[in-house]
């Protein structure tokens, strides 16, 4: 069994704050983290490899050099080998070009020894796209099953697997042929305290570097900047929604009350139905 | 898992008296473990922010070409002692201490461990993190044979183990090298805000040349509301670090909050103008272990040795503590190597360390200053009175009232007197002397 998964390193948002006159992160004194969908998608990839009795698990991400710390805990956590792919050319990347690029990589991961599997989290909590793992699931034209929360079977030899996935209304049964790319919600496996030996192994550990050369030459029209059409318009904190009026009951009677907020609730339904009786008439 | 996990050496902890013993013991070639269980090097780790250069010097010659995250140099030093609505500042500059690399530095932890904790794995030492070593194993003769975490398959083997657990001492306890919790009349907290000021600005208000100029105060009287106890006021690269500390018990008898003190510092109405405009980014506290050289725990046993805060290696007088745990371990590190070389980790052999402790400052500062804690909390007037009457007289002696001068020093002797009888001063000057002399 040979997984691949795609992780990110980013800011942990829990501590981010947005500065008020660019729109944009303050980024700086933020620590990085794995991004937290991508720890439980590498834990579940690691415990399907222990389900299946063996196998590889290879972590990819694409980002600063910085970033061979996220794969390092990647490793702690029982992947079998890094690749970090970096390099200047990539910067500025949206979720297109970083489709390509880690698309590409997995073809040629694939080339080197057959994947069964592919795993990313939902989504990045810096972004919150969920764009990224679709995208490569696209380009390489293979079977997508977004918010995965369990793998039922997983059949090599089939080369089927049954896997649960979360909607609105409740689960989702699917059944898929291999290989196949989920994106996983945070049920799909808890993440386990990785044993001391791994920490020690990770600690030794060098993730490979690709840069957009070598060994793999990527197109140079599809990466970075280059292959990105994304543009951000504009990024603002909205104003926080101010408080409701506050009618007592005690002071102008049940009824009055009552036909007060009827009246805002008929107001705000009516401005909300104008354009749709507008396309009647 | 296969086989167990073993090295040379295990150090727990990677503040400076464990990294000091890690980096010593990889440069003399063992393999060695750092075990540490915050998020990094130095996560848990908090200090007013003096940084002495010998002891760094000692353990790693070349310390400055492999550029330290030091703050400023410490080209300026002295006291401040406040009444309630004055001080009186006694500072010592000079152009000798204008030098590089300086004899101290102001230093913020969270940026100076890390990068020392670099170098020890950069001489091969490997450094976990994340790791909390939850008990010693020891064999069937009660000898330390090893660590056991709080990870799966998390026990590793060492004959030897060097505790660098910091204040909290639940590993040297369990070694049977200190009976017992501290005391919290031996244990200072003392709490801390870094401030951010911009450089020139800092510059400006410290009347600094340049970003090659720092200043480190301490500060005494009504900082702690005349408590034993002192404040500091240090000036990083661009932000002030200032903080109070006091006893644990001082806190706890007064029923004070420490940030309340802290928050009262800050409004001092001399230190205000220092700090306003500034933001704070960090804020935090720390135990001080202040038990002093006749409490100190055991420093070794079979198969152990421990070092820095976990031994009540603090000058409180000084305030040093990271100069002395650095030195104990790189001590506690060429003990690790020789016992290596005999083949013998026994208590007897590992005894050495100590000897060769006592050849140095660590513990002989530590024994001069054996009584300055019980001495500080028996004389809460050197604090308190003392700081109150220098201000009185400070105030008499600059203001002119159109008195004569001889009046005037009637005064100030009747304030003494009516404060502190003459007696009493010279009792406490006998007191203090022989505190400071040990």
């Amino acid at each position: 069994m040979h997984a691949v998964v795609a992780i990110k390193q980013v800011p942990d948002t829990s501590n981010v704050r947005i500065d008020p006159e660019t729109g944009t992160l303050i980024r700086e004194g933020v620590p990085a983290i794995v991004n937290p969908y991508d720890i439980h998608a590498v834990e579940a990839a690691v415990q399907l490899k222990e389900r299946v009795g063996g196998g590889q698990v290879t972590v990819i991400t694409m980002g600063p050099p910085k970033a061979a710390e996220a794969l390092l805990e990647c490793v702690e956590q029982g992947a079998d080998r890094a690749i970090l792919i970096s390099d200047r050319k990539f910067g500025g990347a949206d979720t297109l070009a970083t489709s390509y690029v880690l698309a590409r990589a997995i073809e040629v991961i694939n080339a080197e020894q057959p994947v069964d599997i592919i795993f990313f989290g939902k989504q990045a909590i810096d972004g919150d796209t969920a764009q990224v793992g679709p995208g490569v699931a696209t380009r390489l034209n293979i079977p997508l099953i977004t918010y995965a929360v369990a793998i039922e079977e997983f059949d090599l030899a089939a080369r089927r697997a049954v896997v649960h996935r979360r909607v609105e209304q409740g689960i989702e049964v699917l059944e898929t042929t291999l290989p196949v790319l989920l994106t996983v919600e945070k049920e799909i496996a808890p993440v386990r305290h990785a044993p001391l030996p791994r920490l020690i192994a990770a600690a030794r550990y060098q993730p490979e570097v690709w840069t957009a050369t070598s060994p793999v030459p990527f197109d140079p029209q599809q990466i970075g900047l280059k292959g990105s059409p994304t543009v951000v318009g504009k990024a603002y904190t909205p104003a926080p929604r101010s408080g409701g009026d506050v009618l007592s009951v005690a002071e102008l009677g049940l009824d009055a009350v009552v036909a007060r907020a009827m009246a805002v609730i008929e107001q705000a339904h009516v401005r909300n139905l104008q354009p749709v009786t507008g396309v009647v008439s | 898992m296969t086989g167990r996990l073993t090295f040379d050496a295990i150090v727990v902890g990677a503040g400076p008296a464990g990294v000091a013993a890690a980096l010593t013991m990889a440069r003399g070639g063992l393999n060695v473990i750092i075990i540490e269980r915050g998020r990094f090097a130095g996560a848990k780790n908090l200090f007013g922010g003096v940084f002495y250069t010998h002891a760094l010097a000692d353990v790693l010659p070349d310390y400055w070409e492999r550029k330290p995250p030091f703050e400023r140099p410490v080209t300026e030093q002295g006291y401040w002692m406040l009444s309630p609505d004055s001080a009186i500042r006694v500072m010592h500059k000079s152009e000798r201490y204008l030098k590089e690399p300086a004899d101290a530095y102001t230093v913020l932890r969270a940026r100076f461990d890390p990068w020392f904790a670099e170098q020890a794995a950069a001489a091969g030492a490997l450094l976990i993190t994340r790791t909390t070593v939850t008990r010693l194993l020891k064999d069937e003769r009660g000898r330390v044979i090893g660590v056991d975490t709080d990870r799966p398959d998390g026990q590793v083997y060492a004959p030897v183990v060097i505790i660098a657990e910091g204040v909290n001492n639940l590993l040297t306890q369990q070694a049977g090298l200190i009976a017992s919790d501290l005391p919290p009349k031996y244990v200072a907290l003392a709490v801390k805000e870094y401030i951010n000021l911009p450089a020139k600005e800092l510059q400006t208000r410290f009347g600094l040349s340049g970003p090659r100029e720092g200043v480190a105060i301490d500060v005494f009287g009504d900082v702690t509301l005349g408590l034993p106890g002192t404040g500091f006021i240090y000036t990083d690269q661009s932000g002030i670090s200032i903080g109070v500390g006091m006893l644990l018990d001082e806190f706890v008898t007064h029923r004070l909050r420490p940030y309340e003190v802290l928050e009262r510092f800050k409004n001092h109405p001399v230190v205000r103008p220092y700090l306003e405009g500034g933001e704070v980014r960090e804020y935090g506290a720390h135990l001080i272990p202040e038990m002093g050289y006749d409490r100190m725990p055991k420093l070794a046993g079979d198969g152990v040795m421990v070092a820095g805060d976990a031994a009540g290696m603090v000058d409180a007088l000084h305030r040093e503590g990271t100069n002395l745990a650095i030195t104990a371990g790189k001590m506690a590190g060429e003990t690790a190597l020789a016992a290596h070389q005999a083949g013998d980790f026994s208590a007897a052999f590992l005894s050495r360390y100590r000897r060769k402790l006592e050849g140095t400052f660590v513990l002989q500062d530590m024994k001069q200053y054996r009584r300055m804690t019980d001495f500080l909390e028996s004389s809460p007037q050197f604090m308190g009175t003392y700081v109150n009457l220098l201000n009185e007289a400070a105030l008499r002696y600059f203001t002119a009232h159109g008195i004569p001068k001889r009046t005037m020093e009637h005064e100030i002797l009747k304030m003494v007197r009516e404060r502190r009888s003459f007696t009493g001063v010279a009792w406490d000057m006998l007191k203090l002397m022989r505190a400071m002399r040990g």
